[in-house]
């Protein structure tokens, strides 16, 4: 008794000493891993950050003044936050200063920016012509078509696109879930190779192919060949989807006198819906954000995608208003965002091999 | 019993039709009108008027140009499938875990921005960045400091290309890696802790072990891709200055559409469609093949 009071006793004494320097150290390695993320992520946050102030405030040139005066305010907020954090464990304390800190530094960002910032830069919106007026072209038959035309296209591009994605891999992923026929070993197989085939290297044949049927320079070709690439990706996530559905449910619906399609429409697609709306969403980024393809299959400037108008605005060096051209970045980059942003939760809910390289 | 099977067969085109008509169309005719093109002598007017084994022969020993090509692809797949893809996305993840969740996953939504953002909007950003005029972005930030601009675009393209495809690699890795850090038991951690095992120490005996099997995943996936992928680079550098940051998907492509000689470049672009479907072999072993093939459970007409 007497030697284990001996030992027990300078080890109590050393316990909040031992808790303290636990907690120093746990602080400093807190903040050294915040640093290095934060440091790290400049090289990405700062050219969009810069893309976006030039889009609300350049005048045709690509200014720098309004992006370092945002982030003279955004980094000491930045590390102010991270001192909050520190600072204060106890949650519900820190969120009332956390949210003190955000609006100090929205009124301080509306202040010092808010004299430079202007619509201008987004007038191709409503004059649909100034591409030809800029490049002084206008004159001599118009190069470039409306805003508008190319936002169709896309907007055309992704949505048919998504709807056959959607549409046709839903129909294959439950049949080949469902039902066993001579080959499907192999057909599987065969799809699983296809998952994994780059087919950006069938690109020649691919144009060849179009051209030969006559879909060259058509909306159409473009649609049913990405279609026919998204599509093995496609179908291995609804076959999953359906995979996880019990049979049961099928099953108990037979029994109350459902047909096989009956059963399909009425009973499991409504268990899939996430499925689809994850691939539809994929389908549709993957439409809208297409390049290649669209560079290599369309021609006429009545087919450009936003993605070709993007690219022939900031290739002609010939009048070429930077401000203007980030504005219209803004206006591409925006949707595809927003809609992954939204639509995050879904996403990450298809399977690892399903994630795009 | 007729009827039946009548009913299945009509089931079966109307569920698996449209899908093998599009897959056979996109992937195994090119495949073969690929291998066809590359022994004729196809040229810009699209018109095949003989057959020859000129482009194997050339490209087996006549196209000087092409031992460049292939150790600029070598350098820029090693690169940046090493720094990046594998090494950056696993720093990433690790780093990312290691904070609340919350924290966490903004900095992994900020890494993936720029896959996010359609190509042309990237590639953009990247030619303003680094421009080689006082307007650049990176020489504006140097001149802050009184450096020297840079050039860095006909100086060091290839860095350019590493780095572009690098920031939008690691996000790959870094979203496989986090989820299967996360799904390491946690007690092991708690286990290791109490054994007197460091943060360093819990990286290198607990997680590292844990998900190597996503590891080779990842390097064997990417690499693949990276070959494969041009994107970046023909928006970025167009292959240039001259051939120096042309990799072989973009040699086929440049071949193909910029110098019309089509049947060339269906010759080069076997070699890559081999390649693919290895690789494709390969990564077989990462799926769980017995559930994929398990048999249906119902088989009601």
């Amino acid at each position: 008794m007497q030697l284990a009071g001996e030992i027990a006793r300078p080890a109590a004494q050393d316990w909040p000493r031992l808790v303290a320097r636990a907690r120093v150290r746990r602080r400093a390695v807190t903040i050294f891993l915040y640093a290095v993320l934060i440091l790290g992520s400049l090289p990405i946050v700062v050219p969009y950050l810069w893309l976006f102030t030039v889009a609300l405030s350049g005048r045709t040139g690509a200014g720098t003044t309004v992006l370092w005066l945002t982030l003279a305010i955004l980094m000491p907020a930045l590390v102010a936050a991270l001192v909050l954090r520190i600072a204060f464990e106890d949650e519900r304390r820190r969120r009332r200063f956390e949210l003190a800190l955000a609006a100090v530094t929205l009124i301080a960002l509306a202040f010092v920016t808010g004299p430079y910032l202007h619509t201008d830069n987004f007038r191709f919106l409503w004059i649909t012509d100034i591409a030809n007026q800029l490049k002084g072209e206008s004159g001599t038959g118009s190069r470039y078509p409306s805003v508008w035309t190319a936002f169709g296209n896309s907007l055309f591009i992704a949505l048919t696109q998504m709807v056959l994605v959607v549409s046709v891999s839903t129909m294959a992923g439950y049949y080949l879930s469902r039902f066993d026929f001579a080959g499907r070993a192999g057909y599987l197989k065969g799809l699983l190779v296809l998952h994994a085939f780059p087919a950006m290297t069938l690109i020649i044949p691919i144009f060849l192919l179009t051209y030969w049927v006559g879909l060259l320079d058509t909306l159409t070709g473009v649609i049913l060949v990405v279609v026919a690439l998204e599509l093995p990706f496609a179908i291995f996530v609804m076959k999953g989807f359906f995979d996880a559905v019990p049979w049961d449910i099928e099953m108990s619906g037979m029994v109350d006198g459902a047909s096989r399609r009956q059963a399909f429409f009425m009973l499991i697609l409504p268990q899939v819906k996430v499925g689809m709306l994850a691939i539809g969403v994929f389908a549709f980024l993957r439409g809208w954000e297409e390049y290649v393809f669209v560079r290599t299959l369309l021609f006429k400037n009545t087919n450009w995608t936003m993605s070709l108008y993007l690219f022939w605005m900031n290739e002609d060096v010939m009048g070429t208003d930077y401000a203007m051209v980030s504005a219209i970045g803004v206006f591409y980059v925006l949707p595809s965002v927003v809609l992954y942003t939204i639509c995050q939760k879904y996403l990450t809910q298809m399977s690892i091999g399903g994630i795009k390289g | 019993m007729a009827r039946l099977i009548k009913r299945q067969t009509v089931d079966r085109i109307l569920f698996l039709g449209p899908a093998t008509i599009l897959l056979a169309l996109f992937f195994l005719v090119p495949v073969v009108v690929d291998i066809g093109l590359a022994f004729t002598d196809m040229g810009r007017n699209l018109k095949v008027t003989g057959f020859t084994t000129e482009n194997v022969q050339r490209m087996l020993g006549g196209d000087r140009r092409l031992t460049h090509v292939m150790l600029v692809t070598l350098t820029y797949v090693l690169c940046t499938l090493a720094i990046f893809n594998v090494g950056y996305g696993l720093l990433l993840a690790l780093l990312t875990t290691a904070l609340p969740d919350r924290a966490g996953a903004f900095f992994r939504a900020v890494w993936f921005l720029p896959r996010m953002s359609p190509s042309v909007v990237y590639a953009l950003l990247w030619s303003w960045v680094i421009a080689p005029t006082d307007y650049g972005l990176l020489n504006q930030a140097l001149a802050a400091f009184s450096l020297p601009l840079l050039d860095l675009k006909s100086n060091a393209p290839m860095l350019v290309v590493i780095l572009a495809n690098g920031f939008i690699g690691a996000s790959f890795g870094m979203i496989i890696f986090t989820s299967a850090i996360r799904a390491i038991p946690q007690h092991l951690f708690h286990a290791a802790r109490v054994d007197g095992a460091g943060g360093l120490s819990l990286i290198r005996h607990i997680t590292l072990p844990a998900i190597r099997w996503q590891v080779s995943f990842v390097t064997i996936y990417q690499a693949l891709s990276l070959l494969v992928s041009f994107e970046y680079i023909w928006l970025i550098t167009n292959g240039g200055p001259f051939y120096d940051t042309t990799v072989y998907a973009l040699y086929v492509y440049r071949r193909a559409f910029e110098n019309g000689q089509y049947a060339y470049g269906a010759a080069l672009a076997l070699g890559l469609v081999v390649v693919g479907i290895s690789v494709a072999m390969i990564l077989w072993r990462f799926f769980d093949m017995r559930a994929l093939l398990q048999k249906p459970r119902i088989e009601v007409g």
